[in-house]
């Protein structure tokens, strides 16, 4: 069944003094906007990419987001929550943030192609995937190695694929990787998974997928397209070994998109601090989301972040402007 | 059924509407041994409906292989888009998913021929004296595919020595195999030079750069 999807980047004014000016668009930084447009505060959105949705884009089926009695597609509800978000009047641009200056009373926003101006601003700029820390890692990017399942499930089909990691993201992604692969050992460094056991109990299930604990992937044979491996290490025995495989997908959580910003609110460990407000240490900026220190990541908080943020920052132009 | 169904139809229609000059979509197609021929045809048969400055133009392919070598058309279906001229812009396979944004996207900077790119960018293209290949590798279920496929053809339509192709990774495994793409988006620069992932403006004409320098 093909589907259509109609996104086109807009442009926005540079010369306007915005209200609040959001950075990321995943589920947070649209509920966000959402909030912030209903308040009628000019809100500007800037996400890199010309989908909105963030991580949500990349993920599948979302099973546990409430009032969806049946999985729903990571990228439909990412899109239904950009077109709601649009419909109550907000603007959201496709570009990449080059610079920010959030220590000024008027904040500073500087992209690939303008400069914007606001007089609040919410971080919401999520996590990338982590990397294993391989030598050999970035060079096998897009060619065996892969932290993206919708994007590149599709070129295993009927391969023998590894993936790492044993949270929430490995499980449901090992489950949708399994449909096109013809064998899929799932690699954890641990014995006990952090995966919701709802998860845990779908992958035991799947006959084409094998489980292979305590053990962490060492090295990538991967210099050739036929007869690559792993290279593996038990993490107890310390014995290593190999196994056959065509390719990798890596799931061993997130780290924070925050390098825009070390020099503009307090982080820890690259995460913002934040307190129940959602304030940061710098007036008038506000971090929601996966970025922050400390929190559950998922797309139910997320969205509950993004309502409060909002109403924070209603709150503070009310009573500041 | 229709393959736009009412809404996409009108959100189409609504992002068309910011047309301003003719544009064709000039489809290359065969009959025999192309999968995705015939849904491309009736999927661009329903897009022209959207706005009337918008033209589908046909060519059986079978009739013109030498000339549409020479535009190096080589694989189908092919989509050219065409506005005052022939600016390189080009489809490979269906355009579904994701990418029927791209498709849009191109449209709409055809007819328009508002690109947004860097004058860094433009003053390394006004300059530009040798050909330059872009290669789009994507698969429709790719979010961070569309960025990429935007920005070669920006830069195709910015200049006469850039031919940018956006190319559907499942309908032609030969070329996958060729340029060993296992993950998307993969650009391929003049067929030996590689950019991985969503890669920023920047980093694609530094890798461009490159390409010129060792060839």
């Amino acid at each position: 069944m093909l589907d259509f999807n109609v996104l086109i980047p807009e442009t926005a004014e540079p010369d306007k003094l915005w209200d609040l000016i959001i950075l990321g668009g995943g589920p947070a930084g649209l509920t966000a906007g959402i909030y912030a447009a209903r308040y009628k505060l000019e809100t500007l959105l800037l996400e890199k990419s010309i989908v909105s949705g963030g991580q949500l884009t990349a993920t599948q089926w979302i099973e546990n987001y409430p009032g969806f009695r049946e999985p729903v597609l990571g990228k439909k509800l990412a899109a239904d929550m950009e077109a709601q978000a649009k419909h109550f009047g907000l603007k959201v641009i496709s570009e990449n943030v080059q610079s920010v200056n959030l220590v000024d009373e008027i904040k500073v926003i500087e992209t690939d192609y303008a400069k914007y101006q606001a007089k609040t601003v919410i971080i919401a700029t999520g996590s990338s995937p982590r990397r294993l820390g391989l030598s050999d890692e970035q060079k096998y990017a897009g060619n065996g190695v892969s932290y993206c399942s919708t994007c590149d499930a599709p070129f295993f089909k009927d391969k023998v694929v590894a993936v790492v990691g044993g949270g929430n993201t490995a499980f449901e992604e090992a489950l949708f990787i399994a449909k096109y692969a013809s064998q899929l050992y799932l690699i954890h460094r641990r014995e006990e998974f952090t995966a919701d056991r709802i998860f845990q109990d779908k992958v035991f299930a799947e006959p084409n997928i094998k489980i292979i604990t305590n053990s962490v992937v060492t090295g990538l044979n991967f210099d050739l397209l036929v007869g690559r491996s792993l290279n593996l290490q038990n993490t107890i025995s310390k014995e290593s070994s190999e196994l056959e495989v065509d390719g990798i997908f890596i799931f061993i959580g997130n780290l924070p998109n925050t390098s825009l910003f070390t020099q503009q609110v307090e982080l820890d460990e690259g995460y913002v601090v934040t307190n129940r407000k959602y304030e940061t240490n710098q007036r008038g900026v506000w971090a929601i989301g996966d970025v922050q220190k400390g929190v559950l990541r998922q797309v139910a908080t997320a969205v509950g972040d993004g309502a409060g943020a909002a109403h924070q920052v209603n709150k503070y132009l009310v009573e500041n402007h | 059924m229709p393959m736009l169904d009412e809404k996409v139809m009108s959100e189409v229609k609504k992002v068309l509407a910011a047309m301003r000059e003719p544009v064709t979509l000039r489809l290359y197609t065969q009959e025999l041994e192309c999968a995705y021929c015939k849904d491309t045809h009736t999927l661009l048969d329903e897009l022209v409906e959207a706005n009337p400055l918008l033209k589908l133009e046909v060519i059986n392919f079978d009739e013109v292989k030498e000339d549409a070598a020479k535009e190096g058309i080589d694989k189908l279906p092919a989509i050219v888009v065409v506005g005052e001229r022939d600016y390189g812009i080009r489809f490979y396979g269906i355009p579904a998913g994701y990418e029927f944004s791209s498709l849009l996207n191109a449209i709409l900077m055809v007819s328009t021929k508002i690109v947004k790119l860097t004058d860094e960018t433009k003053e390394f293209l006004a300059k530009l004296d040798k050909p330059v290949h872009l290669q789009v590798y994507v698969t429709p279920t790719c979010p961070y595919c569309p960025p990429s496929v935007i920005l070669a053809h920006q830069l195709a339509m910015a200049s006469k020595m850039v031919r940018a192709d956006m190319v559907e990774a499942s309908e032609f495994p030969h070329l996958v195999q060729k340029y060993s793409v296992q993950g998307v988006p993969r650009t391929v620069i003049n067929e030996k030079w590689f950019v991985e992932g969503a890669a920023p403006e920047a980093m694609v004409i530094a890798k461009i750069k490159e390409a010129l320098l060792d060839a």
